[in-house]
């Protein structure tokens, strides 16, 4: 049985980890509450120019030492930026992680941020904006999430060109010295390590005073329909439909549907689009979800020919589901939502994510055992009869392609 | 852990890890057929056939097969390379029977002309998507220039033209000599019992008869030519560079997988701060492909249009530097740091550990165990590292770039 083992600092800043056996590496993600929806309007791309800038040195490191030292240690270095936070996180050989935390202490406490490398940083963010233009798969998914979530949950990591273009040095520097707050920090790690240790080694680290926390202003949504020229060999299809977040009673139901739906290759819409008729090689469905809201997600991808029935077949799927369900499929989706859970609890960078994750959104980690209890409890009629009180009726499409599709 | 071999009458080679500590189980059939075993007039066959596995067999539907994995709640997929064609699962251990059953099933397909007309549209249908994704197309153009007339230079895919001219009864005389149990390893690691795999893969497969198939394998040095393609919807510049590199069953491949490091890992190496520290490119990197008999660099580097020649004229300075004053011990240290904590990371599950486990034995019929890869990336040395930069001359490689029409 998994142990989770939490630790609240005097300043505010949570550590939770969770000890794993049989492994030698330790992970830990450090989530910053510097996400795209608490940076100042019109900075819509900060949080990509920051999670670069700060690794340009910091303490008493330069940009070159400190990547050799983080290098040095093995580090398998990520980064993420979502609506609440730029997520920095790490794998290592479990021995380096006290090292590799006080690297971390400097880049997140003491960065140096120095003029001279903050245009390279802007010009990279630059650079990968545009190079979305040349992923449309890619692009579809964000554009799709910017449309279906209301302002500012869905501002998009990149950025948009007229914001990257008006930054200056001072004002990103500004929402890093506003926004990197111990109190809002949330260290998370899984793997071999000392919990006592790693709490009084990050207490040293980590010691500055606590600061008050944005609150993040939320407007509404209303479904629409997108769409982007793009003379590529395919129509991008990304649609988003209103869920339930974690946390709320039918969430679970929620899972099922959405295996049924698309999660899997005997799920509905692979079979239907893809298995029968043809249409495309990529389609699905997943979650996505923020602390505040959460929506179900497709993507299908078809050549102009394909793509108004793909979308047609696919919206259809969405309304039949709620005229019945069979044991079977309910079954085979349990049994996917278990065997997902059990084989990330396997991986110390997966566990690292998964409980930094539930504990912003919860306030608590949920145990796996827990959870496996309630993908136990999931019941046909449970899922049908949730089904049924929430039917699929709001959709929020883009596509991205040579062609457009009939919305209705 | 502890690894088992049991090499079968009808020639099918079966490798495990068993390690009961693990929570789930990973089992894998590693085929030896890929694009370089195509005759080009069914160029793509391989990939092709790999989908129709998924079609089911004489006494399985499509839709049962789907619901048949989905059953067990396995995470499976299937991928088909240059010369490999990968079929695996990741399970929980209760699980395994069923699915070792099922793609023992399945590797006798049906092959039905009707699933066979669906499933064209389908590839043609990935075809369009990876014209879509510039990263792949120019990687899979410069494998075509660099290898010319060698057989590494077929595409995966193929094109819609020999998919569309293909016929189910070529398809059909391709499975039997590339499909037979001599051909293949079925590898599994993780939480499960080596004995009752065995016992019940014999069992399954006794009808399988050997083929005595081989590969034609030759070192190949490379063409060095380059060419550039233009597209009206394209707005960076994606630059793929590629030069000959040791083989899989070459000792110095731990040397060339150090240099890649060196060269092009995403961060901290030769390319990150020449090219993308200083903003010049947003991606830079470099990869090492050990392949059967032969092997590859390549690099991906994607930009401005505008950067082009700069960017060009900074890995030039880079290969060249290399090629005249090598590899420091400081960079080769760090180098060895990220290695050895990734080869950690991945061999902590059992899918992690399945992929080294099948490949290892297709390419060199020999187990390596975690330990002694560790201990020979440990021991390479800058010299090491020399000899590859010398006998491989990465400076002479094969560039090939797409980006919009000028």
């Amino acid at each position: 049985m998994e142990q989770i083992l939490k630790y609240i600092m005097p300043n505010g800043m949570v550590i939770l980890a969770e000890p794993m056996n049989n492994v030698q590496s330790a992970s830990f993600s450090m989530m910053i509450p510097c996400g795209t929806a608490v940076l100042p309007d019109g900075c819509c791309g900060a949080a990509a120019v920051i999670s670069d800038w700060i690794f340009r040195g910091a303490g008493e490191l330069d940009s070159r030492s400190l990547t050799d030292e983080l290098d040095g240690l093995g580090l398998h270095r990520d980064s993420a930026i979502g609506a609440g936070h730029i997520v920095l996180s790490a794998a290592c050989e479990s021995g380096n992680i006290y090292r590799a935390l006080e690297l971390y202490a400097d880049i997140i406490l003491r960065p140096a941020l120095k003029t001279e490398q903050f245009e390279f940083s802007r010009q990279l963010a630059l650079h990968d904006l545009h190079a979305l233009d040349d992923d449309p798969r890619q692009k579809v998914a964000i554009e799709t999430r910017k449309h279906f979530y209301p302002d500012p949950m869905g501002r998009s990591a990149a950025g948009i060109k007229r914001d990257l273009e008006n930054l200056t040095a001072q004002k990103v520097f500004d929402i890093v010295k506003d926004n990197f707050n111990t109190c809002g920090i949330i260290l998370s790690v899984a793997g071999k390590c000392d919990f006592e240790k790693l709490c009084r080694h990050a207490e040293k680290l980590f010691n500055s005073p606590p600061a008050a926390q944005k609150q993040i202003s939320i407007g509404t949504r209303k479904p629409e329909y997108v769409h982007i020229p793009h003379d590529g060999a395919q129509v991008h299809i990304g649609m988003m439909t209103p869920a339930v977040i974690l946390g709320h009673r039918d969430y679970y139901n929620t899972m099922a549907a959405v295996s049924i739906l698309g999660g899997s290759m005997s799920a509905r819409l692979f079979t239907e689009v893809r298995e029968k008729r043809g249409l495309c090689y990529a389609v699905g469905a997943g979650y996505h979800s923020l602390k505040e809201m959460a929506g179900i997600t497709v993507y299908a991808g078809t050549t102009p020919e394909k793509a108004q029935q793909t979308f047609d077949v696919t919206i259809e799927q969405f309304q039949k589901i709620t005229d019945g369900l069979n044991d079977d499929e309910v079954h085979r989706a349990k049994i996917g939502l278990k065997s997902s859970l059990i084989m990330q609890s396997e991986s110390t960078i997966a566990r690292a994510s998964g409980i930094g994750s539930d504990y912003y959104r919860l306030g608590t980690v949920r145990p796996l055992g827990e959870i496996r209890q309630a993908v136990e409890n999931i019941s046909t009629a449970g899922v049908l009869d949730f089904l049924k009180r929430n039917p699929f009726t709001d959709f929020t499409v883009v596509t991205i392609g040579p062609k457009e599709i009939n919305r209705f | 852990m502890r690894f088992l071999h049991k090499k079968l009458n009808n020639g099918l080679n079966i490798v495990g890890e068993e390690n009961p500590d693990a929570m789930s189980a990973s089992v894998g059939f590693f085929v030896k057929t890929g694009a370089r075993d195509e005759n080009p007039e069914i160029n793509g066959v391989s990939h092709f056939l790999e989908h129709m596995l998924f079609k089911g067999t004489h006494e399985i539907s499509a839709l049962q097969v789907n619901e048949a994995f989905d059953n067990t709640g396995a995470k499976f997929n299937a991928f088909t390379s240059e010369e490999n064609t990968v079929y695996y699962a990741a399970v929980l251990p209760e699980y395994l029977n069923n699915i070792v059953e099922l793609w023992c099933k399945l590797l006798r397909p049906a092959l039905r002309d009707e699933d066979f007309q669906i499933e064209k549209n389908v590839i043609k249908q990935e075809i369009a998507m990876y014209r879509d994704l510039p990263e792949f197309d120019v990687a899979d153009k410069c494998r075509n220039l660099h290898f010319g007339s060698h057989p590494c230079g077929q595409s995966v895919l193929g094109s819609e033209q020999t998919i569309d001219t293909m016929t189910a009864e070529q398809m059909k005389n391709y499975f039997i000599s590339r499909y037979s149990p001599d051909n293949m390893t079925l590898a599994c690691a993780g939480n499960f019992d080596f004995n009752r795999l065995c016992k019940q893969v014999e069992s399954l497969t006794k009808s399988w008869t050997p083929s005595a198939v081989s590969r034609q394998t030759s070192f190949f040095n490379g063409t060095g030519l380059s060419q550039r393609y233009g597209r009206d919807n394209l707005n960076r510049e994606h630059i793929c560079l590629m030069s000959a590199a040791p083989a899989y069953q070459d000792d110095l491949r731990y040397a060339a997988a150090m240099l890649a490091i060196i060269t092009g890992d995403d961060v901290g190496s030769r390319l990150f701060w020449e090219l993308v520290d200083t903003a010049l490119a947003e991606s830079a990197s470099m990869h090492y492909d050990m392949m059967d008999g032969t092997g590859i660099f390549y690099s991906y580097i994607r930009t401005a249009p505008e950067n082009r020649t700069v960017v060009m004229e900074k890995i030039k300075k880079v290969f060249d530097g290399l090629m005249t004053a090598g590899v420091s011990e400081k960079e080769l240290t760090a180098a060895k740091n990220k290695r050895l904590s990734t080869i950690t990371i991945k061999n902590e599950t059992p899918m992690g550990r399945l992929v080294d486990l099948g490949f290892d034995w297709t390419y060199l019929q020999s187990y390596q165990p975690v330990d002694m890869e560790i201990q020979q990336i440990k021991a390479v040395t800058p010299a090491d590292i020399q000899q590859v930069i010398s006998k491989y001359n990465i400076a002479g490689f094969t560039e090939v770039s797409i980006g919009p029409k000028q």
